[in-house]
């Protein structure tokens, strides 16, 4: 029993590891002119021994940008949210009873992620697929997708026993 | 002892402004608006001295990319001079109040050669040494959308929905357990009400001839 609680106290951590470098470091695409990493919140060049930041270009259509962060930083909200609670519910849930409200805080956060990257593959890059390709964050938001549908699914599915 | 702290507190307010006598000038940093629209650019000014009658704004317009500054506007002797060749003939207006220390002037019909930096210079005789306060002038087809406003907004947004929901299951949950808590409680009251009558019927009214000693 110990095992299974530590597994997936394990599974919700590294979902919130891989929300959080999704989300903050830039680079969910990588223009091979220059290795340029860009998205969601900089482009950053590299001049002269050093990393600079510099404006997107006009091309880019500010409100799905702004909708991609908006998702990707309340996915991780929402997973930082959820193992709090799930730590609360160990202590308070009745005997037989599911993790329900960390399912939910868990299945929000895939959803929202699930937005983002969503529209982040639909919207941007679309004439550019030749001209770069896509960086680790995207393929990070991904699997963040992924896990944190499992581990919404093992919280729905769970029932707290005693003797833990 | 309270006239010598008069008489020191009157000679220093009387030499304090004397040494920082320096007119501040307040404009706004950057202003946004769309082609085709009317923008009113303030300019205001702070000075220890009272507003003379002798009070100037002038006010000059600097393209975005050129480096010369031409004037547009001067107000002297009580008089406004508006542009009347440059390129805001007939698109000033002077809608200041120079008694109240406001300069500001009126841009109609606003075009995207417009783009510039605009400089407000006023003096206040004798109070004049002061520096120039510019704010700059951005003429948009479109209003475009600020950095942040839309992802601040749908974070803002689901997060409240989130708390307000919270709140309302709690006040829920709460309202119930009263309301059951204020039933089972009458309920119990009435029981108990009952009770004691039901005790005092069957006991006999004690006969004062059947008591022993």
């Amino acid at each position: 029993m110990l095992v299974l609680l530590a597994a997936i106290f394990v599974l919700h951590i590294a979902c919130i590891i891989i929300l959080l470098t999704a989300t903050i470091d830039n680079a969910w695409w990588i223009v091979t002119a220059g290795n340029m990493p860009t998205d969601i919140w900089a482009r950053w060049i590299f001049v002269n021994n050093s990393w600079h930041s510099v404006d997107f270009p006009s091309t880019y259509p500010q409100s799905y940008l702004q909708a991609v962060q908006a998702s990707s930083v309340l996915a991780c909200i929402f997973s930082i949210i959820g193992i709090f609670v799930f730590v609360a519910q160990l202590f308070t849930l009745a005997k037989g009873q599911r993790f329900l409200i960390s399912g939910v805080f868990q299945f929000f956060a895939c959803l929202c992620i699930m937005i983002a990257a969503s529209i982040y593959t639909d919207q941007f890059h679309n004439d550019e697929k030749n001209l770069g390709s896509y960086g680790h964050c995207f393929i990070l938001a991904w699997i963040a997708f992924a896990l944190t549908f499992l581990s919404s699914v093992i919280y729905f599915v769970l029932r707290k026993k005693t003797a833990e | 002892m309270l006239t010598f702290l008069a008489l020191t507190s009157v000679a220093l307010l009387g030499i304090v402004p004397e040494q920082s006598q320096a007119i501040v000038i307040y404009t706004g940093w950057e202003r946004h608006a769309l082609v085709g629209s009317d923008i009113r650019l303030s300019c205001s000014f702070f000075s220890w001295r009272w507003t003379s009658e002798d009070v100037t704004f002038s006010w000059t317009y600097r393209p975005d990319g050129s480096r010369d500054a031409i004037s547009i506007f001067h107000y002297t002797g009580g008089a406004a001079y508006l542009d009347n060749k440059g390129p805001f003939r007939d698109r000033l207006e002077f809608v200041g109040n120079p008694g109240r220390r406001d300069g500001s002037i009126l841009l109609k019909s606003l075009e995207l050669s417009d783009n510039g930096t605009f400089t407000c210079d006023a003096k206040n005789p004798p109070d004049i040494v002061g520096r120039p306060s510019s704010v700059r002038l951005l003429v948009f087809e479109k209003v475009p959308i600020q950095a942040g406003v839309i992802t601040g907004a749908i974070i803002g947004v689901v997060l409240g929905l989130l708390v307000l929901i919270v709140v309302i299951y709690y006040l829920m949950r709460f309202l119930v357990a009263r309301r059951v808590f204020s039933l089972s409680v009458s309920k119990h009251g009435k029981k108990k009400k009952e009770g004691s009558q039901q005790r005092q019927g069957p006991v006999p009214p004690a006969d004062p001839s059947k008591i022993k000693v």
